[in-house]
């Protein structure tokens, strides 16, 4: 669903090409940057070093698997802020259920992951309707009812946590949080599964492409047949779901469930979609978009560590490229001809 | 001194009067009763702290309320305290979730006549009884003394290297007073040691993935990297991950602080070389001891200092070693 450029345009049409893909714009200036910084003053490559990337990638994962449905709801013109303590919610849950599996189940740790695992996941199911339920059935604004649910995710984690983080020992769990495959970390095999299947969904499918219509204008296409409700509802689940898989692979990285696991992800996460492109007015955004912005994040916060700048411009740097990346894509609108959003 | 010996004198006078039932009855409403507010229940910090209130309790025959808000926060802290408060206990044992948010709700409780010990966290300096400022109303101030804990680590992680090599601070966010401290104190101690060069500290804002990439950034840049020390919990789990997806555990001795009973698998299979233990038992303790002794008539001091123990893989299966470990229940 690409917005086409005016006609006869040749310079706005370029000009639109290049805002489409500024985040992997922006990815390559910094990869660039950190590159020669890298060289100049180590005499050190930051690119061509396998240990980086696993490094970088492994960190992208947990912010991005967020980010992944924060894409849906975004471009659906809304915004979930129930995201991280759903995340923490769901790894609470998640390392409970290995733990109960393994120990009074008796179950071997392979089936006791993956109980962990369903049930994480599977408890995300609560606040996914919920949400969905508040904003397609009562009409509660996003940005409200989903400020409700972080609220009550996150005293449920902590209920459920006893205020503590809950350590799993169970070699399979954290195998699949830290382990290699032909050097590539499982973490970054299973989001690269997850991004593949929602870009599938985004752009291949029915219920993708009334998520765009959606974002660009409500009332038009509840008039095209749409069932908002019903789209708002799988939206807003889908959307939890992936803060469900977040949670749970956390639960395996760390050995640990832990209710905070997601707080400081959940910016990390909406700056992803929109520096990927998205729009925060609906309508636009895709998933290789989103990609490139949370891999942005990544190299930033990675690079500025690994040229020993002073922790502080992290904040600055993660700020700027949002800022310019929003300005980014007001020109863009401009150049569209105040297309109209609701 | 008066005050006391009246205390004692009725104390005789009702042992003279005879176990009747009498001075039983006033005896009961004359106790002491004594609460504790924790930053949050159900941590194995404050839990640990609550025994050791418990035990004082016991000793002296005086009761113990013990009341707290689920989870590290101004807004449900002050409702519990309030609470608290209408239960006219003798003195009030408190960890206030800020330092200056919480002076007003404590001038209340002051001001009806409650007496007020700060244990773990403070309010205003931390520094009471000086007749300057808003805040040196609380009688007195029970904690670790977080800048000698940064100084232990500072040792023993020192020791654990050899004395020699690279290391840096994996911190939360600035501005927050006890891991501040902690991080002074490490920096301090590890200027004594030529040999040991300090790296930019890093913060983590509490996000153990940041916690983990940042150690594997600066492994990177600096592969000879010799120790790191965590200034709490997630920023020593956190950099643990990094380090063991580096491969390099073992290799860069990592230094934590606090110590609940996860701990120990971690101390022993060597993710940890060591860890600094509070005692929060003896602030339980001594904080009640404190608020007993004021409402005794006895004098008490402004602030106490309570002790760490470095533990190890070698040394956690030590009785008094293992006891330091937090309670979870």
């Amino acid at each position: 669903m690409t917005p086409k450029p005016p006609q006869g345009n040749a310079g706005a049409a370029l000009l639109m090409r290049i805002a489409e893909l500024r985040a992997w714009l922006f990815l390559i200036i910094l990869v660039v940057f950190f590159e020669v910084w890298a060289r100049v003053a180590y005499g050190a490559s930051f690119i061509f070093n396998v240990y980086n990337l696993q490094s970088i990638s492994v960190f992208a994962t947990a912010p991005l698997l967020l980010a992944l449905g924060q894409t849906f709801v975004i471009i659906s013109a809304g915004i979930d802020l129930s995201l991280g303590f759903v995340m923490g919610l769901a790894s609470v849950i998640a390392a409970h259920s290995a733990n109960f599996a393994l120990d009074s189940l008796g179950l071997p740790p392979l089936l006791a992951m993956l109980c962990g695992i369903l049930s994480g996941v599977i408890v995300t199911f609560v606040p996914g309707l919920v949400n969905g339920w508040l904003i397609a059935q009562l009409r509660v604004p996003p940005f409200i009812g989903t400020l409700g649910m972080y609220g009550v995710a996150r005293g449920a984690a902590y209920l459920f946590a006893g205020g503590m983080t809950i350590s799993v020992t169970n070699d399979w769990y954290s195998g699949i949080g830290n382990n290699r495959y032909f050097g590539v970390p499982m973490l970054v095999i299973l989001t690269a599964i997850a991004c593949l299947i929602m870009h599938y969904l985004l752009s291949q499918t029915r219920f993708g492409q009334h998520t765009y219509a959606m974002g660009a204008s409500q009332p038009a296409a509840r008039r095209a047949g749409i069932n908002i409700r019903a789209l708002t509802m799988q939206i807003y689940f889908l959307s939890a779901i992936m803060a469900g898989v977040a949670g749970a692979l956390y639960t395996g990285r760390f050995s640990a469930g832990a209710p905070q696991a997601g707080e400081p992800l959940l910016l990390d996460s909406i700056a992803a979609v929109v520096i990927g492109g998205a729009s925060l007015f609906g309508g636009s955004g895709n998933i290789a978009g989103t990609i490139a912005g949370a891999l942005v994040i990544a190299v930033i916060q990675y690079g500025l560590v690994f040229i020993d700048v002073e922790p502080f411009w992290q904040f600055i740097a993660v700020g700027a490229v949002i800022i310019i990346s929003v300005l980014v894509d007001q020109t863009q609108r401009k150049f569209l001809g105040g297309r109209q959003v609701e | 001194m008066d005050r006391r010996s009246a205390v004692k004198l009725m104390g005789a006078a009702a042992a003279v009067a005879g176990l009747g039932a009498l001075p039983g009855r006033a005896r009961a409403a004359d106790k002491i009763t004594i609460a504790l507010v924790p930053g949050l229940t159900a941590d194995g910090f404050y839990v640990t702290m609550h025994h050791g209130a418990e035990a004082a309790a016991k000793a002296v025959g005086a009761d113990l309320i013990y009341q707290g808000a689920a989870e590290w926060n101004v807004s449900l802290q002050v409702p519990v305290l309030d609470a608290v408060i209408g239960k006219k206990p003798t003195a009030l044992l408190i960890a206030p979730t800020d330092k200056k948010q919480l002076i007003q709700p404590l001038k209340k409780a002051f001001d009806a006549g409650i007496a007020v010990v700060c244990v773990d966290t403070f309010i205003g300096t931390g520094v009471f009884q000086t007749g300057s400022g808003d805040a040196d109303f609380p009688l007195s101030y029970v904690a670790s003394d977080n800048v000698l804990g940064g100084r232990m680590a500072a040792r023993a992680l020192a020791k654990a290297i050899g004395e020699k090599g690279k290391v840096y601070v994996s911190n939360v966010k600035p501005g927050v007073s006890t891991t501040d401290q902690r991080e002074q104190g490490f920096k301090e101690e590890m200027k004594r040691f030529s040999g040991i060069e300090m790296l930019e500290t890093q913060f983590n804002d509490d996000d153990a993935n940041k916690a983990a990439a940042q150690v594997q950034a600066v492994i990177g840049r600096v592969p000879d990297l010799a120790g790191v020390f965590g200034a709490n919990l997630f920023s020593a789990g956190g950099t643990a991950n990094g380090v063991k997806a580096a491969g390099k555990i073992g290799k860069i001795k990592l230094a934590g602080f606090d110590a609940p009973e996860s701990i120990v698998p971690q101390l022993k299979d060597g993710t940890f070389e060591l860890t600094i233990a509070q005692h929060p038992a003896e602030i339980g303790y001594f904080g009640f001891m404190v608020a007993y002794a004021n409402a005794t008539g006895n004098p008490v001091p402004t602030a106490i200092g309570t002790g760490f123990t470095v533990m190890t893989g070698a040394n956690i299966d030590d009785p008094k070693v293992s006891r330091y470990l937090y309670k979870s229940s």
